[in-house]
C-alpha cells in the first residue's frame, strides 16, 4: 500500500509504526535482522559470478558462515569491483541491477565509480527515504506531518546520481509536488533548479525542503536578495498571490523592526527539513535560524544507499537495520592501516561499538547489493547507546568526516595525496615537502589548509607570495577537478588556505628525530608538534 | 402513533445503544468526550418527547431539562472537537463551559428570558405547542455563533498541522451542520409538528460514531455485543409500546368496551403481550444476526474436537481442521505445514486441494517460526508486515507467502512447542479476518495442536518400529510379518520374492567411504521403491540386500521386474558425478508361491538358494530358484554394463596390467619435473602397499592403493618449479599454491576414466581424522579407507625424507609423531599397525631426498 493510500485509510501510528518501527528495536532485534539479511546476502553474492570470483581471488578459505566471511574474506575497495560494475556486467550481479547510480571517484584520477540497484534494493531504499520524511517532521515519538501534495524543495542532483533516486522513489509512495517538478530539473544547471525552486517556493509554499547541508546554508543566506528581486521586479510576471505579497510585506516589516535581513522563516512555514553531504554539523545551528526548524540529517551515499537518519531529538542518527549489514572498523586499527596499507584492521559489529570512539564505517549492501565489506570511506563517531529522548536502545552515531586520507570539503571535494601531488607537478612548484588538512574558520566554516615548504631554489627565482600561490594552485585544483570547481561556483567559496613554511623546516624537524606529519590530515598531536617547531598557530581539525 | 414519536423513539434508541455500548468500551478522552455528547443529547431529546407526550410532572420541567441540554450541547460539542483535534488543553474551554452555566442557569431562573415553555394549543385532535419568543433570542445565538467559530478555528488549526485528518473531520463537520440546521429549520411553522431538531440529533450521532469509527478508535463488532443488543431491544419495545400507547389507547379501548369493567385490564395485557411478542422477534432476529454464527462456530468446534480425538492418523486431522476452518471462517485455502525434525523445517503436509502446490518449506530459523514461538498467537499478515521479524525474513521467504496469498497464520503449539503452523489465505469475498475469526482459529489450534503432536509421535514410532533408519523401507522384523500376513490373506494366490544383493559392496565402502556407500543404498532403495510401486511391498533384509514382496506376481513376472531393477542399479553412477565412480550391480535371486515354495519359510529359504546361484554364475544377474541354472530375461549373462567401464567392476589383476602404461608414464613425468616427489611417490607406494596388505584388504584393494599412492602428487607437475624447489619456507602464497596439487591430481587422473577409481584414495590424503583437513573436510570413517591409509604412508614418509629447506627427521620421532596426531590427524588402528609394521622391520624404511607438503 502506498503512503498516500496509508494516509487515508491508516492512523498515525500505524503508519509510523511501518516506516520507523525500527527504532523501537532492542539491540538484539536488531542484529537478529542484520544477521539474517545478511546470510540472506551471502547466499545470493557467493552463488553469483562476481561473489564466486572474489571468493576464489581473495581467499583460501571455504566461506559457509557469516563469521567465516568476516574471518577470511578481506575488507574491500572500489577497485576490487571496478572491473565489474565500470563495464556495467548485470549478468555477473547477485540480482539483476534496476539502474546504475554514478559518482565521482577521485578526483582527477578516476572519473566516474557506477554502483547497481536491485529491485530489492529500492523497496528497501524507499521505505527508509519514506522513514525520513517522516521523522524529518515529526517533533516527537509517533508524530510526524506529512500529506498528500505538500510541496517539496529538492536541492540536490539528478539522476544518475544518487540523490536522483529519492524524487522518483518518493513519487512511487506519495504524491508530492517537487520545486521545481522532477522532469524539468533534470534538464537544468544546479543553480538554476534551485533559483527556480524558490521562485516556485514563494508562489505555492515550500513544505519540504531536501539538499546538501553547505549549499542550503549559501543559498538560504542569499534569500533575502533573491526575494526582493522578485517581489519589486515581477510580482506580476511570476503571479504572486496578494496573500504571498501580504506576507511578504509582513515580514518586511518585521525584519525591519527586528533590523535583520529577511530569513526564509519569515516566509515560509516548513515542516520538515532534510540535509544530507559532508560537514552538515557546520551548518546545521545557521540553518535552523534561518529556516526556523532544525534539518535532520540523512545519511546516504552511492554504494550503500540510504543508511541513516536522525530523528526528532536531533542527537545522532540510527542506522536502518535493512540496507546494509554494518561493521565498524575502530580509529585506532584505522590508523594502524594507514601507516601500514598491508595491515588488516579488525572490525567490530554494532552492538559492539563503544560511545566516543570514532569508526571507519564498512557495509555489505543487503538484498542482492554487490559491495561486501566495503570501506565507504566515512568514519563515524558512536555518540552513545540508545537515548531515553528517543526512546529507543540503538547505538546513535554522528558523521565525523571522510577518512583521514581524503579531504572533503562541504561534501564536494575528494581531495588525495596523489591529486595534491599532481596539483603541485602541473602549477611547476618546486616543493621540499608540504602536509595538508582540513581545518575550520572561527565560523566553523571548512576549509582546506596547506602547509608547503617552498624548495630553496625556487624562492629566488619566482614570484611566490601565499595569494599568489593560492590562486596558483586553486586554478590546477579547478582544472583537475570539476567537483572543486564547483565548489567555487556553487558555494561562491575558495576553501584553500596556504601557509608557507619557512625554508629548510622539514630538513630541521627531521634532525629532532621525531616522524615527519602524514601528508593528509596529520594526527593532532603530530601537526601540534610540527607546527609548534615552525612556531605557527595550530588550528584544529576533525581528526 | 406520531412521527414525532416514532422519530424520537429511535433517537432515543440510537443514543442509548451508542451510550451503552461507548460505556462497557476502552475509555480514551475522545471516548469520555463522546459518552458526555451522547449523554446531553439523551437528555434533550428526552426533555423534549417527555414533553409532547405530557408526561409528569410537567410540560414547564421537561421543557427546561430539553432547553438546557441543548445549550450544554454547544459545551459538550465543544470538549469533543477539542479531544478529536488534539487540543484538549483549549484556553475557551471554561469558558465556554461558564456561559452555556450561565444561559441556563438565567433561563431557568427569570422563567425563559432566552426562551420560555411553550404554550400547548389544541386544534380539533391536533397538540401543537407555540414557542413566545422575543429578541433575546439572539443572545443564545450568538453565543452559539461564536462557539462555532471556535470549532472552525479548531478544526482549522487541525487540518493545517495534519491534512491527513481532513478526511475523518469530514463526518464530525457533517454532524454539527446537520444539528444546527435542524434546531434552526425547527423554528419554522412547517417544523411546528415535525421534530427536525430531534431528527438531525440522529444524523449528527450517526456522523460522530462513524468519524470516531474511521480513526480506529473502537471496533464493531466489540460494541455490539449480545448484552448491548438484549438491553437495547428491551428498551426499545418498551419505548415503542409507551409511544403508541398515547395515541392508540383511545382507539383500542373503543374496540374492548366487550370486557366492560375490565376493558382496561384488557388493554394492559394486550399491551404487554404485544411488548413481550416484539421483545421475542427482536431478540430472534439479534440471535440470528449475531448469535447464530457464534453457536455454529461453537457446535462445530466440539464435533471437531470429539472427532478428532477418536483417532490418531495425522491426515485425517488435518483434513478435518482444513475443513471446519473453511466452513465457519470461509478461508478460500488453507495450508497446514509440520514440523519436518530431519530437515528442521516446516513443509506443507496438507491443504485445501491436491493439486494446491506443497512445495513451500519454512526454514525452523526463519524468523516468523521464532515469532510464532515466542507470541504463539495467531498473526495478520498485516499485522506481520508491521512487526521486527519481517524486516528480518528473506525476499524469497516473503515471496513465498505472498505467492499463497496468506492472510493469516495460525501457530500449533503444544507445550511450548511449535508443532507446525496453519497457512490461510484471503477469506471469500476479500471479507478481512474480524477479532472473532482470529479468537476462534485460535480455539482450534489448541484443540488440534494436542492431537497432531500426539498423533505425529505415535506415527513416527509406529514407522521406526517397522522401517529401516538409513532407506526408509520396511526392516528385517516387520518384513517378516508382512510376508507372513500376505500369504494368510491369499493363501492359495501367487506370491513372488525377490532377493537383491548388492555386488562387492565392501570394496565400494572402501573406495569412497561409509558416507558414499550410505548414500548408493538409499538411491538403490529408491529405485527398487519406485520399480515396485504400489505392486508390493520393500524391505532391507541385510546391510547390503533388499527383499520384494511381490503378492499375485509369477516367477516370469518377477524375474522381468528384478532385471529392470538390476539396469536401473547399473546406470546408477554413469551420470552427474565430478568423477566416474565404481559401477554398481546388484545380483537376484526369485523364487514364488507356488511354483517354487509352499509357504514363506520355503520361499526365504529358496530365495536364498537362487541369489547364492547368481552370485556365484559371476555377479550380476538374476536366478529363479524353479529352473536352476539360469532363467533371466536378458540370458542370465552378466550385464553388459559390465563392460563399459573397463576395470571399474572387474578388478581382475590382468586388468590392472592394461593401466601400467598409463601410470608409468605419468609417474615418469612427474620424475622429470620433480625427482624428489618420484621418489616420495614411490615410498608411499611401497609403505602403503606393505599397510593395506597386513590390515587385510584383498588383492584388488592393495592394487588401488599402489596406483593411488604413485599418482597421489601428479599434481605437482603443474606446479612452478621455483616453488617445488624452493630452498627457503614457502611464503602464504606459494603454499597455497602447493595445496592446489590434489585438485590438480584430480583433474589429471580425472582425464583417464579407466584410472578414475583411484581418485577418492588421492583426493582423501589429505582429509585429518577429526574432519579439519581438505579439501572436503571429512572425518573419521567419512574418509574413504584408501585414503586413511595413504595419508599414513605419505605423511610418515615426508617427515623421514631430507627436504630442501629441512632436515629428516629420526624414524623414531616420526613414528611418535604418527602416534601423538592418532585420533586427530591419523586412523588409530592404522597408525597402530603401521608402528609394529615398522618396529617388527615388517616394513623396510627407504630413505630418499623428497619433499611434500
Amino acid at each position: 500500500m502506498k503512503l498516500d493510500l496509508k494516509l487515508k485509510q491508516m492512523n498515525m501510528e500505524e503508519i509510523w509504526d511501518d516506516y520507523c518501527g525500527f527504532l523501537d528495536l532492542s539491540m538484539e532485534d536488531f542484529m537478529m535482522i542484520q544477521n539474517r539479511l545478511m546470510e540472506e546476502q551471502l547466499e545470493l553474492w557467493s552463488s553469483c559470478e562476481l561473489g564466486k570470483t572474489m571468493l576464489s581471488t581473495k581467499t583460501n578459505h571455504e566461506i559457509k558462515t557469516l563469521d567465516d566471511f568476516r574471518r577470511y574474506f578481506p575488507l574491500t575497495t572500489y577497485e576490487d569491483y571496478a572491473d565489474v560494475l565500470l563495464l556495467k556486467k548485470g549478468d555477473m550481479l547477485p540480482d539483476d541491477p534496476i539502474v546504475w547510480i554514478q559518482t565521482t571517484w577521485e578526483g582527477g584520477r578516476h572519473p566516474i565509480k557506477l554502483a547497481p540497484y536491485s529491485k530489492s534494493m529500492l523497496e528497501t531504499y524507499r521505505n527508509n527515504v519514506v522513514a525520513c520524511l517522516l521523522l524529518a517532521t515529526s517533533k516527537e515519538k509517533g508524530h510526524f506531518n506529512v500529506n498528500t501534495g505538500d510541496t517539496m524543495l529538492y536541492g540536490l542532483a539528478p539522476l544518475p546520481y544518487a540523490t536522483g533516486l529519492l524524487p522518483l522513489l518518493l513519487d512511487e509512495e506519495i504524491t508530492l509536488s517537487f520545486l521545481p517538478p522532477v522532469k524539468e530539473a533534470q534538464e537544468m544547471s544546479f543553480s538554476g533548479r534551485n533559483k527556480l525552486g524558490f521562485k516556485m517556493g514563494m508562489k505555492k509554499g515550500i513544505d519540504l525542503f531536501f539538499a546538501v547541508g553547505s549549499v542550503t546554508y549559501y543559498i538560504s543566506k542569499s534569500f533575502s536578495e533573491m526575494a526582493s528581486k522578485k517581489s519589486s521586479s515581477s510580482s506580476g510576471k511570476m503571479n504572486l498571490s496578494p496573500m504571498v505579497v501580504a506576507r511578504y510585506l509582513k515580514a518586511k516589516a518585521v525584519c525591519k523592526r527586528e533590523n535583520r535581513e529577511l530569513m526564509p522563516k519569515d516566509m515560509f512555514d516548513l515542516k520538515g527539513f532534510m540535509c544530507a553531504g559532508t560537514d552538515n554539523r557546520c551548518y546545521k545551528d545557521d540553518l535552523e535560524e534561518l529556516w526556523g526548524i532544525r534539518p535532520v540529517e540523512v545519511f546516504a551515499g552511492t554504494e550503500p544507499g540510504c543508511m541513516g537518519c536522525e530523528t526528532w531529538s536531533r542527537n545522532g542518527l540510527y542506522f536502518f537495520p535493512d540496507a546494509c549489514f554494518y561493521e565498524f572498523i575502530p580509529f585506532s586499527e584505522l590508523r594502524k592501516n594507514m601507516e601500514d596499507p598491508e595491515y588488516k584492521p579488525s572490525t567490530c559489529l554494532i552492538d559492539e561499538v563503544t560511545p566516543g570512539q570514532m569508526y571507519e564505517l564498512v557495509i555489505s549492501v543487503l538484498k542482492g547489493g554487490a559491495f561486501m565489506r566495503y570501506r565507504v570511506g566515512d568514519v563515524y563517531r558512536c555518540l552513545g547507546i540508545g537515548s531515553n529522548e528517543d526512546k529507543t536502545s540503538l547505538p546513535r552515531f554522528e558523521y565525523v568526516d571522510r577518512v583521514p586520507d581524503v579531504i572533503d570539503i562541504a561534501g564536494f571535494t575528494r581531495i588525495t595525496e596523489n591529486s595534491i601531488n599532481t596539483v603541485i607537478t602541473l602549477s611547476g612548484l618546486e616543493t621540499v615537502s608540504w602536509f595538508a588538512c582540513k581545518e575550520f574558520n572561527e565560523d566553523n566554516r571548512p576549509y582546506m589548509h596547506l602547509y608547503v615548504e617552498i624548495a630553496a631554489a625556487s624562492i629566488h627565482t619566482r614570484a611566490l607570495s601565499t595569494d599568489l600561490l593560492r590562486q596558483l594552485l586553486s586554478v590546477h585544483f579547478k582544472y583537475l577537478d570539476n567537483d572543486y570547481q564547483d565548489l567555487k561556483k556553487i558555494l561562491g567559496i575558495d576553501p584553500l588556505e596556504i601557509t608557507i613554511l619557512p625554508s629548510g623546516t622539514y630538513a630541521q624537524y627531521e634532525k629532532t628525530g621525531r616522524p615527519l606529519p602524514r601528508k593528509i590530515n596529520p594526527e593532532a598531536a603530530e601537526k601540534l608538534r610540527f607546527l609548534e617547531f615552525c612556531g605557527l598557530p595550530y588550528i584544529a581539525g576533525n581528526y | 402513533m406520531t412521527g414525532y414519536s416514532i422519530i424520537s423513539t429511535c433517537a432515543l434508541t440510537c443514543y442509548l445503544l451508542l451510550f451503552v455500548a461507548f460505556l462497557a468500551s476502552k475509555k480514551t478522552k475522545l471516548i469520555n468526550s463522546f459518552i458526555f455528547l451522547l449523554a446531553v443529547l439523551t437528555t434533550w431529546t428526552l426533555g423534549s418527547f417527555c414533553m409532547r407526550c405530557r408526561f409528569a410532572p410537567g410540560l414547564d420541567f421537561w421543557f427546561y431539562i430539553s432547553i438546557s441540554s441543548l445549550f450544554m450541547l454547544i459545551y459538550a460539542y465543544f470538549v469533543f472537537i477539542a479531544n478529536y483535534t488534539d487540543a484538549p488543553r483549549s484556553a475557551f474551554q471554561y469558558p465556554v463551559l461558564g456561559c452555556s452555566i450561565a444561559i441556563i442557569v438565567i433561563n431557568i431562573v427569570t422563567k425563559g428570558v432566552f426562551i420560555g415553555a411553550p404554550k400547548e394549543v389544541t386544534e380539533g385532535d391536533q397538540i401543537s405547542f407555540v414557542y413566545n419568543t422575543d429578541l433575546k433570542i439572539i443572545i443564545p445565538f450568538i453565543y452559539t455563533a461564536l462557539v462555532l467559530v471556535l470549532y472552525v478555528v479548531m478544526i482549522r488549526n487541525y487540518v493545517k498541522k495534519n491534512l491527513m485528518a481532513k478526511q475523518q473531520l469530514i463526518p464530525v463537520i457533517t454532524g454539527v451542520m446537520a444539528l444546527v440546521l435542524g434546531n434552526v429549520l425547527a423554528s419554522f411553522p412547517m417544523f411546528a409538528s415535525f421534530p427536525i431538531d430531534i431528527l438531525s440529533g440522529i444524523v449528527n450521532a450517526i456522523c460522530i460514531m462513524y468519524a470516531l469509527y474511521s480513526r480506529k478508535l473502537f471496533r464493531l463488532t466489540l460494541l455490539v455485543s449480545k448484552s448491548v443488543l438484549y438491553f437495547v431491544s428491551g428498551v426499545l419495545a418498551i419505548l415503542l409500546i409507551v409511544g403508541i400507547s398515547g395515541t392508540t389507547s383511545v382507539n383500542l379501548l373503543k374496540y374492548l368496551k366487550v370486557f366492560g369493567d375490565q376493558q382496561i385490564l384488557a388493554a394492559a395485557i394486550i399491551y404487554v403481550l404485544f411488548a413481550l411478542i416484539f421483545y421475542f422477534v427482536l431478540k430472534k432476529f439479534v440471535d440470528h444476526v449475531f448469535i447464530k454464527t457464534e453457536l455454529t462456530q461453537a457446535n462445530d468446534l466440539k464435533e471437531f474436537s470429539t472427532a478428532i480425538t477418536r483417532t490418531l492418523k495425522v491426515d485425517e486431522i488435518m483434513s478435518r481442521l482444513i475443513s471446519i476452518i473453511e466452513t465457519t471462517v470461509h478461508t478460500e485455502k488453507t495450508y497446514i505445514c509440520l514440523k519436518d525434525e530431519h530437515e528442521n523445517c516446516y513443509r506443507i503436509m496438507s491443504s485445501s486441494s491436491p493439486l494446491d502446490g506443497n512445495a513451500l518449506v519454512i526454514k525452523a530459523d526463519n524468523p516468523l517460526i521464532t515469532y510464532l514461538e515466542r507470541y504463539k498467537d495467531c498473526i495478520l499478515m498485516e499485522d506481520l508486515k508491521r512487526a521486527t521479524v519481517y524486516k528480518a525474513m528473506w525476499d524469497k521467504e516473503k515471496q513465498n507467502l505472498k505467492m499463497l496469498n496468506i492472510q493469516c497464520i495460525l501457530p500449533l503449539i503444544n507445550e511450548n512447542e511449535l508443532v507446525g503452523l496453519v497457512l490461510l489465505s484471503n477469506k471469500e469475498k476479500n471479507v478481512p479476518y474480524t477479532i472473532n475469526d482470529q479468537s476462534y482459529l485460535q480455539s482450534l489450534a489448541s484443540v488440534s495442536s494436542v492431537a497432531i503432536k500426539n498423533s505425529w509421535l505415535y506415527e513416527k514410532v509406529y514407522r521406526e518400529a517397522r522401517t529401516d533408519n538409513l532407506t526408509g523401507l520396511l526392516n528385517r522384523k516387520y518384513f517378516h510379518e508382512v510376508l507372513e500376513e500376505t500369504f494368510n490373506a491369499n493363501p492359495r494366490g501367487d506370491l513372488a520374492l525377490i532377493y537383491i544383493s548388492v555386488d562387492s559392496f565392501k570394496l565400494y565402502n572402501k573406495l569412497y567411504g561409509t558416507v558414499e556407500g550410505d548414500k548408493a543404498l538409499q538411491n538403490i532403495a529408491n529405485i527398487i521403491s519406485a520399480s515396485v510401486g504400489a505392486n508390493g511391498q520393500v524391505a532391507r533384509y541385510e546391510g547390503k540386500t533388499f527383499m520384494v514382496i511381490l503378492p499375485g506376481y509369477d516367477v516370469l513376472g518377477a524375474v522381468k521386474l528384478a532385471d529392470k531393477i538390476r539396469e536401473q542399479i547399473m546406470n546408477l553412477n554413469s551420470k552427474d558425478k565430478e568423477y566416474s565412480m565404481k559401477m554398481l550391480t546388484a545380483s537376484c535371486g526369485v523364487c514364488a508361491i507356488p511354483t517354487g515354495a509352499a509357504n514363506p519359510n520355503q520361499l526365504i529359504s529358496n530365495v536364498d538358494l537362487a541369489l547364492y546361484n547368481a552370485k556365484r554364475s559371476g555377479k550380476n544377474s538374476t536366478r529363479s530358484h524353479s529352473e536352476g541354472p539360469a532363467l533371466s530375461v536378458n540370458g542370465g549373462q552378466a550385464g553388459p554394463g559390465a563392460e563399459t567401464i573397463p576395470g571399474v567392476s572387474d578388478f581382475s589383476p590382468r586388468a590392472f596390467d592394461q593401466y601400467e602404461v598409463a601410470i608409468n608414464s605419468l609417474t615418469k613425468a612427474i620424475d622429470i619435473k620433480d625427482h624428489y616427489t618420484y621418489g616420495h611417490c614411490q615410498n608411499v607406494c611401497y609403505y602403503s602397499t606393505e599397510l593395506s596388505k597386513a590390515y587385510g584388504l584383498d588383492q584388488n584393494c592393495v592394487e588401488i592403493v599402489r596406483e593411488a599412492a604413485l599418482l597421489h602428487d601428479i599434481g605437482k607437475i603443474g606446479i612452478d618449479e621455483r616453488i617445488l624447489c624452493k630452498p627457503d619456507k614457502l611464503t602464504d602464497e606459494e603454499y597455497a599454491i602447493m595445496k592446489r596439487h590434489v585438485e590438480q591430481s584430480i583433474e589429471i587422473v580425472k582425464q583417464l576414466p579407466s584410472l578414475s577409481y583411484v581418485i577418492p584414495a588421492i583426493i582423501g590424503h589429505h582429509e585429518r581424522f577429526d574432519g579439519k583437513g581438505y579439501p572436503r573436510g571429512l572425518k573419521g570413517e567419512e574418509i574413504p579407507l584408501l585414503a586413511r591409509i595413504l595419508c599414513v604412508a605419505d605423511s610418515f614418509d615426508a617427515m623421514i625424507s631430507k627436504r630442501s629447506y629441512k632436515k629428516p627427521m629420526e624414524i623414531e620421532y616420526a613414528l611418535n609423531e604418527l602416534e601423538n596426531n592418532s585420533g586427530t590427524q591419523f586412523d588409530p588402528n592404522l597408525v597402530k599397525l603401521f608402528v609394529k609394521m615398522v618396529k617388527d622391520g615388517d616394513i623396510q624404511i627407504r630413505k630418499s631426498n623428497n619433499m611434500d607438503v
